[in-house]
């Protein structure tokens, strides 16, 4: 008996096992499986999946809902021809796409890793008719179908190693500009080794030492102010590069220099900025680094913190260099309240009328960007503000011939070399 | 200096190569900076305390204040660290109060109406300001205040019952000579900005660095 019932559960589970085989041999797998790189996308990060899709679409009660995208890694890593590690191996496949129709034969996977083989197997999803493909909503590689059948994958002929581009050629237009520029700055800066440059006077800067003589005569400090954005913006930068200047000056002259700091980062460097001014002036002894500190990240708990001082300390003049957000008429106005002489200096647009109206000097723009080469004196800097000037030379051109050629390309429509010329401005993100 | 130089060249490149290793150079570099930035919160709350504490402990006028300073950041992290601003907090698995509940209580009934308040000072300013800039004492600023008023009547219904198309007179105000006089001034921020820069990544400027 015993070996009668043994024989019979082999039986039961040959016969289940073959059922299972027929089973997927019956729903018709895609064919033409193919992967190549993604011609759109620079980064060579993503891959194009192809197949044909299968010849028969409904088998019985069901129906295709869709194929599922398998991804495998193989083994090695290569740069160009040369593979410099091939023990690395393959990795098994893993499922990264599902697509929902069966109509649809391509599929974009992403995630790749460039210069590394991949291989990709697809399959053929089979779901009943009356319910249709359905996915998980916060799972797309998930059916929720009562019953999902599955063909045998088919995996594609060749591997596929995605290398990315080496250069975005929509940004030639960008390269020329910033080359040419550059080489117009670096050729002024290395002419001024043979003479001297012209700068003109700027009214803001030209006040810079009677401002700090009338705080030395009243024996009340100097307030600075270098903005409210980070190190990483270049008007900050700028403002620090102002402050080494102006801060050569007061330890000359024995004035205190108040720098309430926004940015803890700033707040580092701009101490270090100082005491290399105290210590070039030859007065280490007076650099006090409390002078400089962090008072908070916050805009207006900035904004009235900065505004305490000035009510408090009554600094004689107030000095607001960089990057300014809504606050700057708050401080500008409270300064000005206060009776001390205000130089501001900003290329935010949007705060320079209001520093224009509240402070008795402003910087616009560029001139901020100027002063650091206007108060040093520095023959090679100044020499650089002449390449500046050539290059806004060379932008009036470009506007003029840009607006010339939109206009008449507007009457001659047929004038392709024109719509040609105006669109290679365009900058494409 | 070789770092800025390599650091600042890099980052030139890396504007014009697409390829994913140098978008995950950008991107090292930015978590780099954004690691540095927490470590440099520290130095700032550093000097936040001895600023303040030292005032107090000078008893200098007004150290009220700063003892107010004190004890509203200490408030605030004992709030934050002890209570959380989220779900997980250790306040989660120390006591039953709700997570973040009185650090977001703190936040919305303290610091924002006071962060308003500073706001609103702006309106006041601006009229202050307004007041004293927009008379007529030579062309320019007879230019500045003839412009000023049509702007300012072209945004409210009065404007428009004044003069039917004040409304559009003001909108050719905003996108024409405005738009224009902006352009200019940041196609010098352009220029300035790059030539900063170049200027700092070459060496040639090194004053922000203390040298």
């Amino acid at each position: 008996m015993r070996p009668l019932f043994t024989a019979g559960w082999l039986v039961l589970l040959l016969a289940t096992l073959c059922a299972l085989a027929a089973a997927q041999g019956h729903f018709p797998a895609p064919t033409q499986v193919a992967i190549a790189d993604d011609a759109e996308d620079d980064e060579g990060t993503k891959a194009i999946v192809t197949w044909k899709a299968p010849p028969v679409a409904d088998i019985g009660a069901y129906m295709l809902g869709g194929y599922e995208v398998h991804l495998q890694q193989l083994g090695g890593s290569y740069l160009g021809r040369i593979a410099f590690s091939t023990t690395s191996p393959a990795k098994d496949f893993e499922l990264v796409a599902l697509v929902p129709d069966g109509n649809t034969t391509q599929a974009t996977v992403g995630n790749i890793v460039p210069w590394r083989r991949y291989l990709v197997e697809v399959n053929a999803v089979y779901v009943p008719a009356d319910e249709g493909p359905r996915v998980a909503e916060d799972d797309r590689l998930r059916w929720t179908n009562r019953d999902v059948s599955r063909s045998r994958a088919t995996v594609s002929a060749a591997p596929v190693r995605p290398t990315g581009k080496p250069y975005n050629n929509k940004r030639t237009n960008v390269l020329v500009w910033v080359l040419g520029y550059s080489t117009i700055v670096l050729l002024t800066i290395y002419l001024a080794r043979r003479r001297d440059s012209y700068i003109r006077p700027i009214a803001g800067l030209e006040a810079v030492n009677d401002a700090i003589g009338r705080a030395t005569e009243m024996g009340q400090p100097i307030l600075y102010v270098a903005g409210l954005s980070g190190i990483s913006d270049i008007a900050t930068i700028a403002a620090m590069l102002i402050l080494g200047h102006l801060a050569k000056r007061t330890a000359a002259y024995e004035t205190p220099i108040l720098v309430p700091c926004q940015d803890p980062i700033v707040m580092t460097a701009e101490r270090e900025i100082v005491r290399e001014a105290y210590l070039e002036a030859g007065k280490p002894q007076n650099y006090e680094p409390e002078n400089i500190f962090f008072v908070t990240d916050s805009q207006f708990g900035y904004v009235a913190a900065v505004d305490g001082i000035m009510l408090r300390e009554k600094p004689a003049a107030n000095f607001y260099m960089g990057y300014f957000f809504a606050e700057a008429l708050i401080l500008a106005e409270t300064g000005s309240a206060s009776g001390a002489i205000q130089i501001a200096g900003t290329d935010a647009d949007t705060q320079l009328p209001f520093f224009i109206t509240a402070c008795d000097y402003t910087l616009m723009g560029e001139e901020l960007y100027a002063a650091s080469a206007y108060l040093s004196r520095n023959p090679l800097l100044v020499a650089q503000l002449k390449g500046q000037d050539i290059g806004k030379i060379v932008i009036i051109a470009m506007l003029l011939l840009g607006a010339a050629a939109a206009t008449i390309g507007a009457i001659h429509g047929d004038w392709e070399f024109l719509k040609s010329f105006v669109n290679w401005f365009d900058v494409h993100h | 200096m070789a770092i800025g130089f390599i650091a600042g060249v890099f980052m030139i490149v890396q504007f014009f190569v697409p390829h994913a290793v140098a978008t995950q150079g950008y991107e090292l570099l930015l978590d780099w900076a954004r690691i540095i930035g927490a470590f440099a919160l520290v130095l700032g709350i550093g000097s936040l305390f001895r600023t303040h504490w030292d005032k107090i402990r000078r008893r200098r006028s007004g150290y009220g204040y700063n003892a107010v300073t004190l004890l509203s950041f200490g408030l605030m992290v004992w709030a934050g660290i002890l209570y959380g601003t989220g779900e997980g907090s250790i306040g989660q698995r120390l006591t039953e109060v709700q997570d973040g509940a009185t650090f977001e209580w703190l936040f919305n009934n303290v610091q924002v109406p006071l962060d308003a308040t500073m706001f609103a000072l702006l309106a006041f300013f601006i009229a202050s300001a307004a007041y004293r800039t927009f008379r007529a004492r030579n062309i320019e600023a007879t230019l500045l205040l003839v412009t000023a008023v049509i702007v300012m009547l072209g945004r409210v219904p009065i404007g428009e019952m004044i003069y039917d198309r004040m409304p559009d007179v003001y909108e050719w105000i905003m996108q024409y000579p405005a738009v224009a006089g902006k352009r200019g001034i940041l196609f010098g921020v352009a220029l300035g900005s790059i030539a900063t820069s170049l200027r700092i990544i070459l060496g040639i400027e090194r004053s922000h660095l203390g040298g």
